[in-house]
C-alpha cells in the first residue's frame, strides 16, 4: 500500500532553475522517512508537489490512489484535510490564541464546535501546551512555537504529516524532544515525511533516508 | 519498510487498504453525518455574518465613512425617482392632447360668440369644440379658485367668454399655424397653445427619469466600485489567515464567505441609511410641497417610497454590496494562493515578529 509515489518527477521554475531531475521513490503507507539534502537541493519543492502548493513540469505525484495531475483544482481542499504539515517557518496566526491556531483546520472541515475543542485539547496536550491554550502564539519561544505547528498538523489525525525542516533552529535536546513526537505518531500507524538537513539526528533515529543532490534522488536507504 | 504495528487509535487511519476510497455506512449512519454536515454549514453561515457584523464595528469611523459614501450614492437616485414619480403623477391629471383656448372679446354678445363657436364646429380641422360662457367661466372661478373674493371687486364680470377648441392634426409644427390662424378670426381676442407647455413638461419629466436612470446607474457603478475597495483592503489585511487556511484544506467558498457577508452588510447597512436619507429629505420637502400645492388649488400629496421602492431600493443595496465584494473576492483571492509562497521561504506577514 503506498502513501507517496514519485514517477519521474521533474520541476523546472519559470526563472529557468530546475529544482527536481527525474525523481523516482514510493513511500509506503504507515513508513517513516526522511528527506535530506543541502539547502536548494529540492526538498522544500518535493514537499510542495505533495501539498498541491506547485505542479510538477513533468512525470506523476500519486497521494494513495489519487493522481494529483487528474485532481481538478476544486478537490484541492479536500487532499489537503488528508495531510498534516509542519512548516519551517510554523505559519501560525499572531490574531488569535494558540487554540483557535490549531483548531483552525478542524473549522475549515466543519467539525461541530465542541468537539473540535476537545481535539484541539488533546492535540495541544500532546505537545505538551494545553496550559497555555488561550495565550497568543506570539508569547512562545520558537521551539514551543513549532510545537504548536506540529498539534496544528496532527489536530485533524491526517494519514499522512509531512515537516519541513521542523527542527530548523532548535538546539539539539528540543530537536531530539519533536523528533520523538513524530516517531510516536508514526508508530500508530501515521505515514510521516521529514524534510532536514540535521544528519546527526536523522542517522540516529534509523529510519530510512532518501538524499537530494541537485533535484536528483542520491541516495535511498 | 513499512511498519507492520498499527496499536491503538483506530481513527487515526482508516483500517481498510483504499485510502482513496470513501469508507462504507450504513444508510442511516450516513444521514446523520449529511444532517451534521448540513448543521454545520448553517453554523458557520451564521458565525461568518456575525463576525463580519462585528469586523464592520471593529473600525467604527472608516466603517461609518464607506457607509455614508455608501448611503448617499444610494439615496440620491432614490430621491430622485421618488421625486420624478411625484411629479408625473401631478401631470398624469392633465390630458396630453393640445387644446387651443379661444379668448373672445369681451364686448361682443352672448348670442354673436354662440354663433360663432357653431361656425367653428363646421370647420374639417377641428375636433371638438367647447364654449365656455362668461357666465360659466365666472361660476368656475368662483367654485374651484382661491381667489373668488377677489372677483367682489369687480362689477361686471371681467372674464371673457372661452372656446376651447381640440385640433384634429396635433403635429407640434401644425399647431402654431392653426393657432394664428383661428388667433386672426373677427371676434377674437387671442389665441393660446393651451397644452403645449404640459407636452413639454412631459418631455421634459421623460429626460429627468432618463437622465435619473443614467445617473443612478452610474452610482451604482460607484456602490460597487466602494465596497470592492473596501472588501479588497479587508482581503489585503487577512491574507495570512487565508493562506493558512487554504493550507489546512479551506475550500474556496469557505473562504470567500467572510468577505462576501462583508459585503452583505455594507449593502444592507447602506440601503438602509440611504431609505433613511430619501424619508429624511421627503419628510421635508413635504411641508412646503403641501402649502406649494394648496396655491395651485390641487389636492396634491408628497407621496413616499412606498413599500414597493423601500424593498426595491434595500435589495438593489444588497445586491451590490454582493456584487461588489464578489468582483473584489474573485479577483484578489486567486492571487492568494499558498502556491505562490514556499513553505521554506520567507514567510508571509504571520512569521513578521
Amino acid at each position: 500500500m503506498t502513501a507517496i509515489r514519485f514517477s519521474n518527477v521533474f520541476k523546472r521554475y519559470a526563472s529557468g532553475h530546475d529544482a527536481l531531475l527525474g525523481v523516482d521513490f514510493e513511500l509506503a503507507s504507515g513508513e517513516m522517512a526522511f528527506l535530506t539534502g543541502h539547502s536548494g537541493a529540492g526538498k522544500s519543492t518535493l514537499l510542495k508537489l505533495i501539498m498541491l502548493m506547485d505542479r510538477p513540469s513533468r512525470g506523476q505525484v500519486w497521494i494513495g490512489q489519487q493522481d494529483l495531475s487528474r485532481l481538478h483544482r476544486s478537490q484541492i481542499p479536500y487532499l489537503r484535510r488528508k495531510i498534516g504539515v509542519v512548516f519551517q517557518n510554523h505559519q501560525l496566526l499572531f490574531d488569535r490564541s494558540i487554540f483557535d491556531n490549531v483548531a483552525l483546520p478542524l473549522q475549515v472541515s466543519g467539525y461541530d464546535p465542541a468537539d473540535a475543542a476537545r481535539r484541539a485539547r488533546a492535540a495541544l496536550d500532546k505537545v505538551g501546551l494545553l496550559a497555555r491554550e488561550k495565550h497568543n502564539p506570539i508569547t512562545l519561544s520558537t521551539g514551543e512555537q513549532q510545537r504548536v505547528g506540529i498539534a496544528r498538523a496532527i489536530v485533524h489525525k491526517p494519514r499522512l504529516l509531512l515537516a519541513d525542516e521542523p527542527t530548523g533552529n532548535l538546539d539539539p535536546q528540543l530537536s531530539e524532544d519533536i523528533m520523538r513526537l513524530f516517531g510516536q505518531f508514526n508508530s500508530i500507524g501515521t505515514t510521516v515525511l521529514i524534510a532536514s538537513h540535521d544528519l546527526s539526528l536523522i542517522n540516529r533515529m534509523q529510519h530510512r533516508m532518501l538524499t537530494l543532490k541537485n533535484g536528483r534522488l542520491v541516495a535511498d536507504g | 519498510m513499512a511498519k507492520p504495528e498499527r496499536k491503538g487509535q483506530a481513527t487515526l487511519r482508516q483500517p481498510e487498504p483504499r485510502p482513496a476510497a470513501p469508507p462504507k455506512r450504513g444508510a442511516q449512519q450516513h444521514r446523520v453525518q449529511f444532517a451534521d454536515r448540513s448543521r454545520s454549514w448553517r453554523r458557520h453561515h451564521l458565525s461568518v455574518a456575525r463576525e463580519a457584523l462585528l469586523r464592520l464595528k471593529q473600525t467604527p469611523i472608516a466603517s461609518l465613512m464607506t457607509l455614508a459614501v455608501l448611503a448617499i450614492a444610494l439615496a440620491l437616485p432614490g430621491f430622485l425617482l421618488a421625486a420624478l414619480g411625484n411629479l408625473q403623477g401631478l401631470t398624469n391629471g392633465w390630458e396630453p392632447q393640445p387644446r387651443i383656448s379661444l379668448y373672445m372679446q369681451t364686448d361682443l354678445s352672448d348670442e354673436a360668440i354662440d354663433r360663432f363657436s357653431r361656425e367653428l364646429l363646421l370647420r374639417e380641422d377641428l375636433n371638438s369644440v367647447e364654449l365656455i360662457s362668461r357666465q360659466k367661466g365666472l361660476e368656475e372661478f368662483r367654485e374651484y379658485s382661491a381667489f373668488a373674493d377677489l372677483l367682489d371687486s369687480f362689477e361686471d364680470n371681467p372674464l371673457p367668454a372661452v372656446i376651447m377648441v381640440l385640433p384634429r392634426d396635433t403635429d407640434p409644427l401644425q399647431l402654431p399655424l392653426l393657432r394664428s390662424d383661428l388667433a386672426a378670426l373677427p371676434g377674437v381676442e387671442e389665441a393660446a397653445l393651451d397644452m403645449e407647455w404640459v407636452q413639454r413638461l412631459d418631455a421634459i419629466l421623460m429626460l429627468a427619469g432618463r437622465g435619473s436612470y443614467v445617473l443612478g446607474g452610474l452610482l451604482a457603478l460607484a456602490v460597487l466600485l466602494v465596497v470592492g475597495n473596501t472588501v479588497r483592503m479587508t482581503i489585503e489585511s487577512r491574507r495570512d489567515e487565508i493562506l493558512v487556511s487554504k493550507l489546512v484544506g479551506a475550500t474556496d467558498a469557505w473562504v470567500r464567505r467572510p468577505f462576501l457577508y462583508s459585503g452583505f452588510w455594507f449593502g444592507l447597512l447602506g440601503g438602509v441609511l440611504a431609505w433613511l436619507l430619501v424619508q429624511l429629505a421627503l419628510l421635508m420637502l413635504a411641508q412646503p410641497a403641501q402649502a406649494l400645492a394648496s396655491l395651485y388649488l390641487t389636492d396634491f400629496a408628497l407621496q413616499g417610497l412606498g413599500l414597493g421602492g423601500s424593498l426595491t431600493m434595500l435589495a438593489s443595496a444588497v445586491v451590490l454590496g454582493l456584487a461588489g465584494s464578489w468582483l473584489a473576492v474573485s479577483r484578489h483571492l486567486r492571487d492568494i494562493d499558498p502556491g505562490a509562497v514556499a513553505p521554506g521561504a520567507a514567510a508571509p506577514g504571520a512569521a513578521a515578529r
